[in-house]
């Protein structure tokens, strides 16, 4: 008897609850990877999907994949979803650049943007044995002869790249001579380090984490305004004396064309999402940190990244 | 017929390759010498298109010595209904996914088309095979994989 | 000694009941998914990984092992019974093995593969456990003059083994060439033959060549001489069990392929097809009956295969000892590993020496799992070939555009992988090979990518290739290969002459 009115209870307060994210639940959303599956961006969805049902954000989610030409494919599509408010696509800095290097007829200001997720920090490294101790004696190299500086990086036109090229300028250096190496990823360029090839290499800080760890690698500098967390000796470009700050961040955006009720919808639940505590046991598992960003505070940081970009991409020579 | 010889005894298949392999390099040439952005150090990109290239011309040239000596295998008389029922069913199936009808529908398609191809004469039970075939692989690979291939409305019901 | 000792407090944590119970579900998800085409080992760690991160960490790596090394096991099926080489490293499988297959020789084809997988992953899992740390610091010092000369290297001895007219063979080697050019290069980023189409500028995909020439140009050969010159395919003839004779011929090949596939397989940019290729073209030198070579031949089956599941070890040896990830499937693996907080390296071997040799331990029973799990199956599988023809090539046009649809389900993709199909059919009838096409594709844009690599960090100086000891002795070896043919045919002129 007793149990039986408890349990009714319950379920009342459930329902008043319930009410208030009555309308989420009934959300239905499809997030769009631009990439094919087991990438960055594929995993940033799956996770988002993960999290968004496990919290009961959304009543269902679904993953789809377009790959092709650094993102701008999928890009296409969801511009093509004029209107659609279920519809959401992951991309980030990444895109930015490679909008501009395929010539891509579409671009990111065609979006509705949502939010800013996470960011990763880039790191310089030079092996331990190099005599190129600080961000200034490496600046120093690049100013006197960019081209005996050969850096090993990730593919042409991405942060690794773009970083690159914005500490040449900072050095006082001619960004167009640079001696940038793409490496198909982060393994090879790795080994390239640590066989001595290159003089100096750029990638997120967790791929290099292990060997700086194991002493192999030396940290130049983090990208990241201040130090990180989980690396607290290593030093920023600013401290170095390089006045640079760049971030490898990933973001949501949504098709053209919604109104302003739907953009809210979306908005809503990509704010709920970065506060449950499902999405902070994946940033914690993931080593991804949160950068959330929404709104309007978004869309000018946006603006800014391709304004920014654009620049680098044609001092550097990739975009004419 | 294939192997019928031109009047001065050319072969004309050795002939055609040698004459479509010349017109990809050009345009190999052609989109090497459009290249605006170049490496500043070693060779830019467009060093392995004219590699390339001059390979291509060479081997072309070559196929034009070989149609005035022996020239190409002579192939047998094919089989072109069989042929454009399997094609049918390709195209079929490019055309079933690019307008959106979905995995299942496509699958029917070519599965019927290609078995009737290689001589089978019931249409509607390879058709019927063909949809259960494609429904079931769409279905694993959807609840099992998380993997959604190209979903049409049949596939929507199922979602 | 301390190794002996590592090794077997690893296999005393793998042999735990539940961790035997994550590899048996890690080698069985591996095989099933390895059968697919464009779904590899890779593709299928990273669906499961966001599933995996509440399991315990040993047991969820443990469980990522064996779907890697049954996803190799899978490949192989599929390349031999449909000739349909689900991934790059399948392909030297699928050129004999689908022969022996049609041939009513698929069991002993399949059997060669899986158990020549094992001898190899069952060697090149005890290098690992014991030379890891020592082959690696060799690895390192490869830098890209090396790999460019290794690719020379597997260029010219595979281009000497490919069909009996140089012409049509090279002329399939230049066109898997100039395909391989289209889309982004790699080194600057800029787009080539790719005609404003912007699903060509991430480039032709290998698996999609692949597939199109072989499974999908092969059904349409087939169709069109359906009546001159039926095809027979006999799904069993003679013993489904490898003969004495052809466990004589296999054993060699099997220790042949581990040779190659181990030590490359364990360079950062080796990769597993490289190590395939050299073995199938060792292989066909080395065969006393080379005339079976393109007819059915059960050396370049064992050869091939062994060496690509070594590779596929090999690859735990940078990954384990640096934190390398190179190829896709390890990049996954790492990506595993980091969501434990675990970095792989030096540190991992000394602060958690349980999980890596428990890793270590429970490759080996995967290996075992697999080729107990695999053996019985044989009969099931060529069974397959048993069903009518119409719905036999129905099934595997089915299934090609199955695996492509899955990766990138996009009408152009498809439109490719048909109108590769279509000039496989082509090639097919006026006796073009269409392998050296795809070898072209695999090994044109890895050999560019790292000449132009080393001409940039030597700023331009081509004498890079002859001053550095690796590259310079592999560059000989290539000139060697290159020239021995034609030495060897004048000096049996010459003697002919003589007498």
């Amino acid at each position: 008897m007793l149990t039986s009115v408890l349990k009714r209870g319950a379920i009342a307060a459930v329902a008043l609850a319930g009410l208030s994210t009555a309308a989420f639940a009934q959300l239905e959303l499809k997030i769009m990877a631009p990439a094919s599956p087991g990438g960055g961006w594929d995993g940033t969805a799956r996770s988002m999907q993960q999290a968004l049902t496990a919290s009961g954000i959304a009543k269902s989610v679904q993953v789809t994949n377009v790959t092709g030409a650094g993102g701008t494919i999928g890009l296409a599509q969801l511009i093509n979803a004029k209107g659609d408010g279920s519809q959401l696509m992951v991309n980030g800095f990444v895109m930015v650049g490679a909008i501009l290097l395929n010539k891509s007829p579409v671009n990111l200001s065609q979006t509705t943007p949502i939010a800013r997720l996470t960011a990763e920090a880039l790191v310089i490294v030079v092996p331990t044995d190099s005599p190129i101790k600080t961000a200034k004696d490496l600046a120093e190299r690049v100013k006197a002869d960019p081209a005996k500086v050969t850096w090993a990086g990730g593919s042409a036109g991405g942060a690794d790249h773009i970083l690159a090229a914005l500490f040449a300028e900072a050095a006082g250096g001619d960004p167009k001579k640079i001696n940038y190496i793409p490496f198909s990823g982060g393994g090879e360029a790795l080994a390239a380090m640590l066989g001595g090839r290159v003089t100096a290499g750029i990638s997120g800080y967790g791929e290099f984490e292990g060997q700086i760890k194991a002493g192999k690698l030396r940290v130049v500098g983090v990208s990241s305004a201040a130090r990180l967390a989980n690396a607290p000796d290593a030093p920023t470009l600013k401290e170095g004396g390089v006045n640079l700050e760049l971030m490898n961040w990933r973001s949501v955006v949504a098709p053209p064309g919604l109104s302003a009720e739907q953009t809210k919808t979306l908005s809503e639940a990509i704010g709920k999402l970065v506060k449950s505590k499902e999405w902070a046991e994946i940033l914690k598992a993931r080593g991804w940190d949160d950068a959330y960003l929404g709104g309007a505070d978004f869309e000018t940081f946006l603006k800014a990244e391709q304004i920014r970009v654009a620049k680098v991409m044609t001092d550097v020579g990739l975009v004419k | 017929m294939t192997n019928e010889k031109l009047a001065r005894g050319a072969d004309r298949p050795a002939l055609i390759v040698g004459l479509l392999l010349l017109a990809l390099a050009g345009v190999v040439y052609y989109d090497a010498s459009q290249q605006t952005i170049t490496s500043n150090y070693g060779i830019g990109p467009t060093a392995m298109p004219y590699v390339a290239c001059v390979g291509l011309v060479v081997l072309g040239l070559a196929h034009f010595f070989v149609a005035f000596r022996n020239g190409l295998p002579k192939p047998e008389e094919a089989d072109r209904g069989a042929l454009l029922w399997i094609i049918g069913g390709l195209v079929g199936l490019i055309a079933c996914i690019g307008l959106g009808g979905g995995f299942t529908i496509a699958v029917t398609i070519l599965f019927s088309f290609t078995a009737r191809g290689f001589g089978r004469r019931a249409l509607a039970t390879d058709a019927a095979i063909g949809f259960v075939l494609g429904l079931t692989i769409f279905l694993v690979f959807a609840k099992l994989l998380t993997l959604l291939l190209p979903a049409g409305p049949l596939e929507r019901l199922f979602l | 000694m301390e190794t002996t000792l590592s090794l077997l407090n690893g296999f005393s944590v793998a042999l735990e009941p539940s961790k035997l119970m994550f590899c048996l579900i890690g080698v069985f998800l591996g095989t099933a998914v390895g059968v697919l085409p464009g779904i590899g080992p890779a593709l299928t760690v990273a669906l499961l990984l966001p599933v995996t991160f509440k399991l315990d960490p040993a047991g969820s790596l443990i469980m990522f092992a064996g779907i890697y090394y049954g996803g190799m096991y899978g490949g192989s099926t599929t390349a031999i019974l449909l000739n349909a080489p689900g991934e790059s490293a399948s392909l030297a499988t699928a050129l004999e093995g689908s022969k022996m297959a049609k041939a009513g020789r698929g069991g002993p084809a399949l059997a060669t593969a899986a158990i020549g997988s094992f001898v190899a992953g069952l060697i090149a899992t005890i290098g690992l456990a014991f030379l890891a740390p020592w082959l690696v610091e060799v690895a390192i010092k490869f830098g890209p003059w090396d790999y460019f000369a290794l690719m020379i290297v597997a260029f010219v001895t595979v281009s000497a083994t490919f069909g009996d007219s140089p012409l049509r063979g090279l002329t399939s080697l230049f066109l898997g060439i100039t395909l391989g050019l289209v889309g982004i290069d790699r080194l600057t980023g800029q787009a080539r033959l790719t005609f404003g189409v912007p699903e060509l500028l991430n480039g032709i995909e290998v698996t999609t060549l692949a597939v199109g020439l072989f499974a999908v140009g092969e059904a349409l050969y087939v169709a069109s001489k359906r009546f001159r010159d039926p095809e027979e395919i006999i799904a069993i003839k003679g013993s489904l069990w490898m003969s004495k004779e052809d466990w004589k011929r296999s054993w060699a090949p099997w220790l042949r392929g581990t040779a190659y596939g181990f030590p490359i397989g364990a360079l950062p940019a080796g990769g597993a097809e490289v190590p395939t290729f050299l073995s199938y073209s060792t292989e066909k030198k080395l065969c006393k009956y080379p005339e079976e070579f393109g007819k059915g031949a059960i050396e370049g089956v064992a050869g091939p295969e062994a060496a690509n599941n070594a590779s596929a070890a090999g690859t735990l040896v940078p990954l384990l000892t640096l934190g390398l990830p190179t190829s896709a499937t390890a990049a996954i693996m790492l990506a595993g590993f980091q969501q434990y907080g675990l970095n792989p390296g030096p540190l991992l071997f000394a602060e958690k020496p349980d999980l890596v040799w428990g890793l270590i331990a429970s490759l080996f029973i995967a290996n075992v799992m697999l080729v107990i799990l695999n053996l019985p199956l044989i009969g099931l599988w060529v069974k397959l070939l048993a069903v009518p023809q119409p719905w036999l090539y129905a099934g595997i046009l089915v299934f090609a555009t199955m695996g492509t649809l899955a990766v990138n389900a996009s009408p152009v993709e498809l439109g490719l992988l048909f109108l590769f199909g279509y000039l496989g059919y082509l090639m097919r009838r006026y006796d073009y090979p269409v392998a050296p096409m795809v070898v072209g594709l695999i090994l044109g844009p890895m050999a560019e990518a790292q000449l132009r690599r080393a001409l940039q960090i030597s700023l331009g100086d081509p004498m890079i290739l002859l001053e550095n000891p690796i590259s310079a002795t592999l560059l000989g070896v290539a000139f060697i290969a290159l020239v021995a043919p034609f030495v060897m045919k004048g000096l049996n002129q010459f003697k002919a002459s003589e007498d």
